[in-house]
C-alpha cells in the first residue's frame, strides 16, 4: 500500500475541486430537502388526480405521515442516488487509464493496490458526508411539516443505505478495473444493481445476502417485526471485503 | 562503466506478434543514451516492461541491478519516467503536480519545495499559474521533465519526448535533455535520428524487436561504413568526375555542379592523389572535405530503408 495516504490525498482534492462534488452530493442533498415535502403534496395530487379523471368512484387517500417521508427519502436514495454514483464511480481507474494518468503515477513508487485502495475509501468518505448532510436535511423538514418520531429508525435506514452504496462503489470500482471502460462499467454496475433488485424479491437471497439490504431499512421505517439484518449486513460487509481485495489482485496483474 | 540498464534476451510476444525479439542490451551509467528505431520497432514496449507497466514474456532486464518485475518499487524509485503521451490531472497546477509527484517518493517540506521551484524554473513554468488542461503539449512535454526529475533519479526515461511537438518545443525538450549530460543517465526513445545526433552519445538500433546495432555516436559513424569525398573546383569538374571514377579508391563518384562526390575505400589514397589529379588539369580547387555519414545513413542501412 505505498503512497496510499499521498493518493488519497488527491482523489479527496479531486472530489473538492472537481464535478465530482456536485453530481451525487447535490442529488442527495436535494432529496434530504425534498422528500419530506413530495411526501405531503402526493396524497393531495393523486385525490386530484382521481376526482377529475373517475366521476361517481370515490378515492381515500389518507395522509401523509412521517413514515412517508422517511420512505420518500429511500426510495430515491435506493434507486435515482445509486444509479448516479454507480455512473460517476465507473471512471475510477479506467478513467485513470485511459487518459494517462495511470501510467505517470504508477511508474513512481505508488502499488497499485494503493490506487484501487485510495479510490474506494475517498468514495465512501464522499458518500459519508453525503448522507449525513442529506439525512440532516430530512429530519429537519420532516420534523418542520411533521413531526420528530422514527429520527432512530430513519438513522438506522441511512446507515444501511450507506452500507449498500459503499457495497455498490466498490463493485463499481472492482468492475472500472476489469473492464477498463467506463461505460462498460457503467453499465456492468448498473446490470448487478437490477439483478440484485430483482433476487430481492427471492426470500432467501432477500435475508442472506446484499440484495436484501435494497429494501431492508424500509422495512426497519414501516416496523417489520422479527426483522433480522445480520445476514444482509455480514454479506454485504464481506462483499466489500472480496470485492477489494480482488479489485487488488486484478490490478496487480494487469499490463498498462 | 556499470550498466545503468541490462537487458538479456528480452522478448515479449502479443498473440502472434513478436514485439520484442531476444533484445540484448547495455545501457551504461552517465550516457545520454538514445534507443532508434522505426515506428513499431518495440521501443514503447521494452520501456513498458523496464518502467513495470508490462511483463516480459522471456529473459529479462535489470536496472541498476535490480529485476525489473521482481524488485519494481526498488526500480522505479531510482527512475524517471515520461511516456510518449503523458497524461495529467487537468484540475492541477503545474506546481501541484510536480509536489504530487514529489510526495509519492516520499519528498517533503522544504526540500520538495525548493525541487519543486527549481524544476518549474528549468522547464520554463514558473511564471505558469493555469491548470494543466490549458496547458499546450510543449509545455506539457517540458512539465513531462520536470515531473521525471522530481526525485533526482539516476535513470532517466524518455519515451518519444519530441514526437508530437513543433520545433520551438522540440527545442525546448532537447536544451532539458541536454542540460543533464554528466548529471544522471538519461535513455531516450526516439524515431527523429536528429534528436538522437544533437543530443545523445551512445544509440542503439532496434528493429522489428531486435537490436541491429549498439554503439558509440562516434563508432556507429565510422564503423564499416561508407566515407565520402567531396571535391570542389570553380569550373572542370565535368572534366575531373571521369578521372576521380578511374582512380582504384573510387568505388562511386558523382557530379552535382562544380561539386563532386566520390564513395571512397581508401581515404589516405584519395588524399594524396586529388590535388594532384586538380593541378594536373589547371583547375582551381574550392575544398577537398571528409564528408561523414549521417545517422541518417547508418539507420537506413541499418533497417534496410523500411
Amino acid at each position: 500500500m505505498h503512497g496510499f495516504a499521498v493518493f488519497l490525498g488527491k482523489e479527496i482534492s479531486e472530489i473538492v475541486r472537481t464535478w465530482r462534488l456536485y453530481v451525487v452530493p447535490g442529488i442527495m442533498v436535494f432529496f434530504g430537502i425534498t422528500s419530506p415535502i413530495i411526501a405531503e403534496v402526493t396524497p393531495s395530487l393523486l385525490s386530484g388526480m382521481a376526482s377529475s379523471d373517475v366521476q361517481n368512484i370515490v378515492i381515500e387517500i389518507p395522509p401523509a405521515t412521517t413514515a412517508d417521508a422517511y420512505l420518500q427519502w429511500s426510495n430515491n436514495a435506493v434507486q435515482i442516488a445509486l444509479f448516479a454514483l454507480i455512473i460517476t464511480v465507473a471512471g475510477a481507474i479506467a478513467g485513470e487509464r485511459r487518459s494517462g494518468t495511470a501510467q505517470l503515477v504508477l511508474t513512481k513508487p505508488v502499488s497499485r493496490p494503493a490506487m484501487v485502495v485510495a479510490k474506494m475509501v475517498s468514495n465512501w468518505l464522499l458518500v459519508l458526508v453525503t448522507a449525513v448532510v442529506s439525512a440532516a436535511l430530512c429530519i429537519g423538514v420532516t420534523a418542520l411539516m411533521f413531526d420528530t418520531t422514527l429520527v432512530r429508525e430513519f438513522v438506522a435506514l441511512v446507515a444501511l443505505w450507506y452500507l449498500l452504496a459503499c457495497f455498490m462503489v466498490t463493485l463499481t470500482v472492482t468492475l472500472s478495473v476489469l473492464l477498463k471502460s467506463q461505460a462498460g462499467a457503467a453499465g456492468a454496475g448498473l446490470g448487478v444493481y437490477f439483478v440484485m433488485s430483482i433476487l430481492a424479491l427471492w426470500t432467501v437471497a432477500r435475508d442472506h445476502t446484499p440484495a436484501g439490504m435494497l429494501g431492508l431499512g424500509d422495512r426497519i421505517v414501516t416496523g417489520g417485526e422479527g426483522l433480522s439484518v445480520f445476514w444482509p449486513v455480514a454479506s454485504t460487509l464481506l462483499g466489500i471485503v472480496v470485492l477489494a481485495a480482488f479489485a487488488c489482485w486484478a490490478f496487480n496483474r494487469q499490463e498498462l | 562503466m556499470s550498466g545503468a540498464i541490462e537487458i538479456a534476451g528480452l522478448t515479449k510476444v502479443y498473440g502472434d506478434t513478436r514485439a520484442l525479439d531476444g533484445v540484448d542490451l547495455t545501457v551504461p551509467e552517465g550516457s545520454v543514451f538514445g534507443f532508434l528505431g522505426p515506428n513499431g520497432a518495440g521501443k514503447t514496449t521494452a520501456l513498458r516492461i523496464l518502467t513495470g507497466m508490462a511483463r516480459p514474456t522471456s529473459g529479462g532486464a535489470r536496472v541498476f541491478g535490480h529485476d525489473v518485475v521482481r524488485a519494481t518499487n526498488e526500480v522505479r524509485s531510482l527512475i524517471g519516467f515520461l511516456p510518449d503521451i503523458p497524461g495529467y490531472y487537468p484540475w492541477m497546477t503545474a506546481g501541484e503536480f510536480l509536489r504530487f509527484s514529489g510526495r509519492l517518493f516520499g519528498l517533503k517540506g522544504p526540500v520538495l519545495e525548493d525541487r519543486v521551484d527549481s524544476l518549474l524554473e528549468m522547464a520554463g513554468l514558473a511564471d505558469v499559474t493555469q491548470r494543466l488542461s490549458g496547458f499546450s503539449r510543449g509545455m506539457k512535454q517540458r512539465l513531462g521533465v520536470a515531473q521525471a526529475l522530481i526525485n533526482a533519479p539516476r535513470l532517466l526515461m524518455l519515451d518519444e519526448p519530441t514526437s508530437a511537438l513543433d520545433p520551438m518545443g522540440r527545442k525546448d525538450v532537447l536544451d532539458m535533455i541536454a542540460a543533464l549530460k554528466g548529471k544522471t543517465t538519461v535513455f531516450f526513445s526516439t524515431h527523429i535520428l536528429t534528436d538522437v545526433e544533437r543530443v545523445c552519445d551512445t544509440v542503439a538500433i532496434l528493429d522489428c524487436g531486435r537490436v541491429v546495432r549498439q554503439a558509440s555516436m562516434a563508432e556507429l559513424k565510422h564503423e564499416g561504413h561508407a566515407v565520402r569525398l567531396l571535391v570542389e573546383v570553380e569550373h572542370g569538374a565535368e572534366v575531373l568526375q571521369p578521372l576521380l571514377a578511374a582512380e582504384p579508391w573510387a568505388t562511386e563518384c558523382t557530379r552535382e555542379g562544380q561539386v563532386i562526390r566520390c564513395i571512397v575505400s581508401d581515404m589516405g589514397a584519395a588524399r594524396r592523389s586529388v590535388p594532384a589529379l586538380v593541378a594536373g588539369e589547371h583547375l582551381p580547387l574550392v575544398r577537398m572535405v571528409d564528408e561523414e555519414p549521417t545517422l541518417e545513413d547508418v539507420f537506413v542501412e541499418m533497417v534496410g530503408g523500411r
